[in-house]
């Protein structure tokens, strides 16, 4: 998970090169350079094949009939009026955008509990709990997904033995809608809290202690100084965090898959859009449509993201 | 290393990687025939037995993991590099508006061998123009798979004969179930899941969803769409299902835990079930199924437009689907023949041990001689789909059926429209 927009920096506006004989430096300075170039190509051979030509090939095919095997057929605007007017599609974006909203907001919350206490002097062994928090992150989602599977599992799982312990009824979690999504919120929070806890751990380093040291001398309480100064300075990294979890969430696909199907469980309860993406073209064949949906989740992953840089950038006096 | 070094270097590298691209070249004397199938679809050992029998042909058997579905058609999308022979599951009519992709086997001489096959069967693999683009392997007959020890406690007939005499019919059967779980106060059930229902009922018939214009006939009587539904929703309302998913962990503990009496089933659930419930052993039985005889999967042998060698590949496919290697594949891996003498082979008489001594084999190639032949389409996969779907909100979360139905055939109509 890179963030672009983290990493962008102004660029000087340099003059475009206009005149013919500055292009032939330009040439001429390639060819001198030409081994370093020839060092580095192999990324943009890579990148063109496998990245921009998929990208290209898949805007391409979202205006095309394509069953995968056949002939193609142009069909102009016919997938995305389908996906607007498709109930199916637009369950999976409500179900996504409500997963996203289960499990980003706790997550990043319990992240920045976590990175406190990792950060406090009074905890010991800290590296081995930095180490334990993250190693969920690396774990191999489908076994997770499985493991998952048996906590929530309707009749033998371990969530209803432990209902049952407390001689309380147990529920069947997977055959109803909110329980497939907070089955698959849960896991995407088991997964993603320590990953974002090391990240805003570097961002509670990076805060200098003078300005702590300063606030006590000033007589400030605890909580004052962790809203005045912690939460400001924090402020880039948190939309950073924010950003990265909604392109994630809007991505999530291996849980539900794993857990409930490719129909996503009863009623498409875990539905999500890339799952959507995937059962229209690779189950049912129809690739010019699910180039579409992706064209679409491309948009509202680009909204989000504006959304939430201008939310948590706030006032402009801060920057 | 200087400069020229570094070069040659690398340009060696790149010949070696281009080269290994297109290993298995076939020489003058040996044709190498590559052939793609998955675990268990084919028998080892007999592709192996190729090689001998065909002296200058050479088997490159892939064994393709996953999806292979998506695998064919992303191979196929491309246009070259796929296999000479390649196996199909049930799923072949999907490739019916492809089969300019395939080699038409009636032209490679599979006019002598049709007689030898079980016509249903045989018809699945030929498109309403005519072509045949896939040679069968194995069938899925489907019965009735039940307790005989619960029957028989809750004074239910246990012999295969009279199971299939007294619950012949869907409604017999369902009563049957409800005399059963009455004596069992409810913590045995009939049957295991609803959508089984459905799709074992569809599978007894002759026409399902698509007429052979392929125009969809769902809501008309003489499909079986509507009445397999209305049954489903039945055994649902009866309260008759353990609501267990068929091939989920689930269903593998209420099968062994002895919470579900009876289910209808393919024969190759037979495997599963001995895998899912080595507790009841001996306790099983198999009869024909209420409603009549139907088939349930089975895949296809088809050679692709890009082989070299289609006659050899015909040959080839011809001997591993002879009479008598389907029996052998039948004793080794339990591949259910499509051929009919091997329907007759003594191997079908062996009594079974899980099933309490009985030769389930008479009961699956009585069921296999039965079916109707049937007209699947190419949707038959997306709209089976969007049927399954309501049904199992109907089943799981309590969705109104008449409401289920309405917005399945909205759906299914949507469909069809793209």
């Amino acid at each position: 998970m890179d963030n672009p927009m983290l990493n962008r920096t102004p660029v000087e506006q340099k003059p475009v090169p206009k005149h013919p004989k500055s292009q032939e430096r330009l040439s001429a300075q390639i060819w001198k350079h030409r081994k370093e170039y020839l060092a580095i190509s192999p990324f943009y051979i890579l990148f063109a094949i496998f990245g921009l030509f998929p990208i290209a090939f898949s805007m391409f095919l979202s205006f095309q009939k394509w069953d995968g095997i056949g002939e193609m057929t142009y069909n102009g605007l016919g997938n995305y009026q389908f996906m607007l007017t498709d109930p199916e599609f637009w369950r999976a974006v409500g179900n996504t955008l409500l997963i996203w909203i289960y499990s980003t907001i706790p997550m990043l919350f319990i992240a920045l509990v976590v990175a406190f206490l990792l950060n406090a002097s009074f905890v010991r062994f800290r590296t081995f709990f930095r180490i334990g928090y993250f190693l969920p992150n690396v774990t191999s989602l489908v076994a997770v997904a499985i493991v998952f599977g048996t906590v929530f599992s309707n009749n033998y799982g371990l969530l209803n033995y432990m209902l049952s312990l407390l001689g309380l009824n147990s529920i069947e979690w997977l055959n109803k809608t909110w329980g497939i999504q907070l089955a698959i919120s849960v896991m995407v929070i088991w997964r993603w809290a320590g990953y974002n806890a090391i990240i805003y751990l570097a961002g509670l380093q990076s805060i200098p202690t003078v300005l702590y040291e300063a606030a006590k001398i000033d007589g400030a309480s605890g909580i004052q100084s962790f809203f005045k100064i912690t939460i400001p300075n924090l402020r880039p990294i948190i939309l950073f965090t924010v950003i990265t979890s909604t392109i994630g969430g809007m991505q999530i696909f291996t849980e539900p898959q794993v857990l409930v199907g490719n129909d996503g469980g009863v009623s498409g309860g875990g539905m999500t859009i890339v799952l959507y993406l995937y059962r229209e073209a690779f189950v049912n064949n129809y690739f010019g449509y699910g180039a579409a949906v992706g064209w679409g989740m491309f948009l509202l992953i680009a909204i989000f993201s504006i959304v939430n840089w201008k939310m948590v950038q706030g006032s402009p006096s801060n920057d | 290393m200087n400069t020229r070094r570094m070069v040659s270097l690398g340009l060696l590298i790149l010949v070696m990687i281009i080269s290994g691209c297109t290993g298995n070249a076939s020489t003058e004397k040996t044709k190498t025939l590559t052939l793609w199938y998955w675990n268990r679809s084919l028998d080892d050992e007999l592709i192996k037995s190729v090689e001998k029998e065909f002296p200058g042909i050479r088997i490159d058997a892939q064994k393709i993991g996953g999806d292979f579905k998506s695998k064919l058609k992303t191979t196929l999308a491309a246009g070259s590099g796929g296999p000479d022979i390649v196996a199909f599951n049930d799923w072949v009519a999907e490739l019916f508006t492809s089969s300019d992709r395939f080699y038409d086997l009636y032209e490679l001489g599979a006019k002598d061998i049709e007689p030898d096959f079980l016509d249903w069967k045989w018809k699945l693999g030929v498109t309403p123009e005519g072509t045949m683009i896939a040679l069968p392997i194995d069938t899925g007959p489907t019965a009735l798979y039940y307790r005989a020890d619960l029957f028989g406690e809750a004074g239910l007939p246990t012999e295969p004969e009279e199971v299939h005499a007294q619950l012949g019919t869907w409604d017999q059967y369902f009563e049957a179930g409800q005399k059963l779980q009455e004596h069992f106060d409810q913590k045995v059930k009939m049957l295991d899941n609803i959508t089984n229902i459905y799709t074992q009922m569809n599978a007894q018939s002759e026409r399902i969803y698509f007429a052979e214009d392929n125009t969809f006939i769902g809501e008309t009587p003489e499909s079986s769409m509507k009445t397999a539904w209305d049954t489903a929703v039945k055994a649902s309302q009866m309260k008759l299902s353990a609501n267990a998913n068929t091939s989920s962990s689930e269903w593998n503990a209420a099968m062994n835990n002895g919470r579900v009496a009876s289910f209808v089933g393919a024969v190759w659930m037979k495997e599963i079930l001995m895998q899912a419930a080595p507790d009841t052993s001996g306790k099983w039985r198999v009869a024909r199924a209420p409603g009549g005889d139907g088939n349930n999967g089975g895949s296809f042998l088809a050679i692709m437009k890009t082989s070299k060698y289609p006659q050899e590949a015909f040959e080839v496919m011809k001997y591993i689907q002879s009479p008598e290697n389907q029996v052998q594949s039948f004793k080794k891996i339990n591949l259910f023949p499509s051929a009919k003498d091997a329907l007759d082979a003594p191997v079908m008489k062996e009594p079974e041990e899980f099933f309490g001594n009985q030769a389930t084999g008479e009961v699956f190639s009585e069921s296999a001689r039965n079916v109707k032949p049937a007209y699947f389409g190419g949707k038959f996969a997306n709209v089976n789909g969007i049927v399954n779907r309501e049904l199992s909100s109907v089943a799981l979360q309590g969705k109104n059926p008449d409401k289920a139905w309405e917005d399945a055939l909205a759906r299914v109509k949507k469909e069809l429209l793209r």
